[in-house]
C-alpha cells in the first residue's frame, strides 16, 4: 500500500492541475493494473494524511498534492537532521556528524583496527 | 523521623551526584546492557525514594499515636495532608510527562513515516528499507510496533560498500528489534517531568550512548567490527553543513575505539552491575516497607 501511495503522489506532482480519481487511474494504467476503487481508497488515505487536498468538481472530487515534492522532501530532511530538538527520540540516527578533531581520532582508531587485521 | 530523612538523602544522591559520577566512568561502556539496567534502576530508585520520603514524612507528622483519624483542626494533620498532596502531584507530573512524550513521539514518527512512504523508494534488501534520494549521508530508523522503517539516503549508499551497508542495516535492525527507542522515551519523560533547576540530561545522554553501543555489539556479532567501524567513519567523517553543530564530545569516537579494541569477557563486571541495580531498587523499597511490615507483625502477634 505504501508503494501505491508513492505512485499516486508522483502522478499528482507531475500534473499541472488537480486530478479526478478517474484521471489518476488512467495515468497509472500504463504502469500498473489497478482497480478504480483501489485508486480511490489510496487518494482518500492520502487526504487523511494531509498529503493531498481535494475539492468538489460537480459530482467528482479533484485531488492535488498538498505541497510540492521539494517542499515535503525539505520537511523530511529537516525532521531527520534535527539534533537540537527535544523530541529527537522519534528517530534514532546511525551516526551524527563529528568535528575535524574527532574525525582524526576516528581515522586513527580505524587504522589500528586495520593493523590488527593484518597482524592477527 | 529517621526514615523520611534517609529516603530524601537517597533521592538527592540518586538525582545529582550518582549520575554525575557514573557518567564520567568508563566501565559502563564495557557492559552496555547491564549499564542501561543500572541507569533505569537509578532513575526508578530515585523516584521511589522521593515518593517514600514524602509519604514517610507525612506519616510521621500526622496525628498522635493511637489516634489514626484525620483531624482537620489539627495543624499537624494539615501539614501532613499538604505533604501527601505534594507527593501525589509528583506522581501526576511523572505520568503526565510519560503520556505527553509517548503521544508526541508517535505523532511525529507517524508524520515522518507518511512522508518517507511517498518520497522514498522501497528496497528489498531488508524489510522496511526505504532509500531516500538525498545527497546528505544519512541512515536512521523509525521504530514502530508494526511497519517500522529503516531509511538510508543515496548519499550514504554512495559512501558505503556492501559489507559496510550490511553492518549499518544490522545496527538499525538491532535498534528496532530491541525497541531501544522505548528506553530513550523513559529517560526523556523523566527529564521533562522535573523542573528545569533540578533536572539534568546526564541520564538521557548516557542512555543514548549506551543503546548505540548495544546496537553496535549486535552488528559486530553479525558482520565483524571492521565493516561497522568503516561505516561509522565514512558517514560521520563526511563533510556536511551540520558538522558545525555537532557536540564537542560525541559518542562516535568512543564507538569506533571500542570496535578497534577487542572486548575481553566482562561477565564479572556485568554481574556486579546487575547486583548494584537490584540493590538500588531494594534499598528504598525496604525502607518504605519495613515500618509497614513491622506494624502488621505487631498487629498479628
Amino acid at each position: 500500500m505504501g508503494d501505491l501511495e508513492r505512485l499516486v503522489m508522483e502522478q499528482l506532482w507531475a500534473a499541472s492541475t488537480a486530478l479526478t480519481v478517474r484521471e489518476v487511474h488512467e495515468r497509472l494504467a500504463g504502469t500498473r493494473e489497478l482497480a478504480y476503487t483501489t485508486v480511490m481508497t489510496v487518494l482518500d488515505r492520502l487526504a487523511k494524511k494531509k498529503l493531498t487536498e481535494r475539492e468538489r468538481d460537480g459530482k467528482a472530487w479533484r485531488y492535488r498534492a498538498a505541497a510540492p515534492r521539494e517542499e515535503l522532501a525539505a520537511d523530511l530532511m529537516r525532521d531527520a537532521l534535527d539534533r537540537a530538538g527535544d523530541r529527537r527520540e522519534a528517530l534514532v540516527r546511525f551516526v551524527g556528524q563529528v568535528s575535524d578533531e574527532e574525525a582524526a581520532l576516528l581515522r586513527e582508531a580505524l587504522s589500528r583496527l586495520d593493523g590488527q587485521e593484518r597482524t592477527g | 523521623m529517621i526514615t523520611p530523612v534517609l529516603l530524601a538523602v537517597l533521592a538527592l544522591v540518586l538525582t545529582g551526584p550518582a549520575p554525575a559520577v557514573l557518567a564520567r566512568a568508563n566501565w559502563p561502556y564495557r557492559v552496555p546492557r547491564a549499564a542501561v539496567i543500572l541507569w533505569q534502576a537509578i532513575a526508578l530508585a530515585a523516584v521511589l525514594a522521593a515518593l517514600g520520603a514524602g509519604i514517610a514524612l507525612s506519616y510521621s507528622i500526622a496525628g498522635e499515636p493511637g489516634k489514626p483519624k484525620f483531624d482537620p483542626s489539627s495543624p499537624r494533620d494539615l501539614v501532613a495532608a499538604l505533604i501527601l498532596a505534594m507527593t501525589a502531584s509528583v506522581v501526576i507530573r511523572l505520568l503526565w510527562a510519560v503520556g505527553k512524550v509517548a503521544v508526541g513521539t508517535r505523532a511525529r514518527r507517524k508524520r515522518h513515516r507518511d512522508l518517507v512512504d511517498v518520497l522514498a523508494t522501497p528496497d528489498g534488501l531488508i524489510p522496511g528499507l526505504r532509500v531516500l534520494a538525498e545527497e546528505t549521508p544519512l541512515a536512521y530508523c523509525l521504530p514502530a510496533l508494526r511497519g517500522a522503517r529503516v531509511i538510508v539516503s543515496v548519499g550514504a549508499l554512495d559512501r558505503l560498500d556492501d559489507s559496510e551497508l550490511k553492518a549499518v542495516l544490522a545496527h538499525e535492525q538491532a535498534h528496532l528489534r530491541a525497541r531501544h527507542d522505548l528506553v530513550l522515551e523513559e529517560f526523556t519523560a523523566l527529564h521533562h517531568a522535573f523542573p528545569r533547576w533540578v533536572r539534568s540530561d546526564v541520564a538521557l545522554e548516557q542512555a543514548r550512548t549506551l543503546v548505540e553501543l548495544l546496537a553496535d555489539d549486535d552488528a559486530r556479532r553479525r558482520s565483524g567490527p571492521r565493516p561497522l567501524a568503516r561505516a561509522l567513519v565514512a558517514l560521520a567523517g563526511s563533510p556536511a553543513p551540520e558538522a558545525a553543530l555537532a557536540a564537542a564530545k560525541s559518542a562516535t569516537v568512543l564507538r569506533v575505539e571500542r570496535l578497534a579494541d577487542p572486548a575481553p569477557d566482562e561477565r564479572v563486571l556485568a554481574t556486579l552491575t546487575y547486583a548494584g541495580a537490584v540493590t538500588l531498587l531494594v534499598l528504598p523499597t525496604i525502607t518504605i516497607a519495613a515500618p509497614i511490615v513491622k506494624a502488621i507483625v505487631k498487629a498479628i502477634s
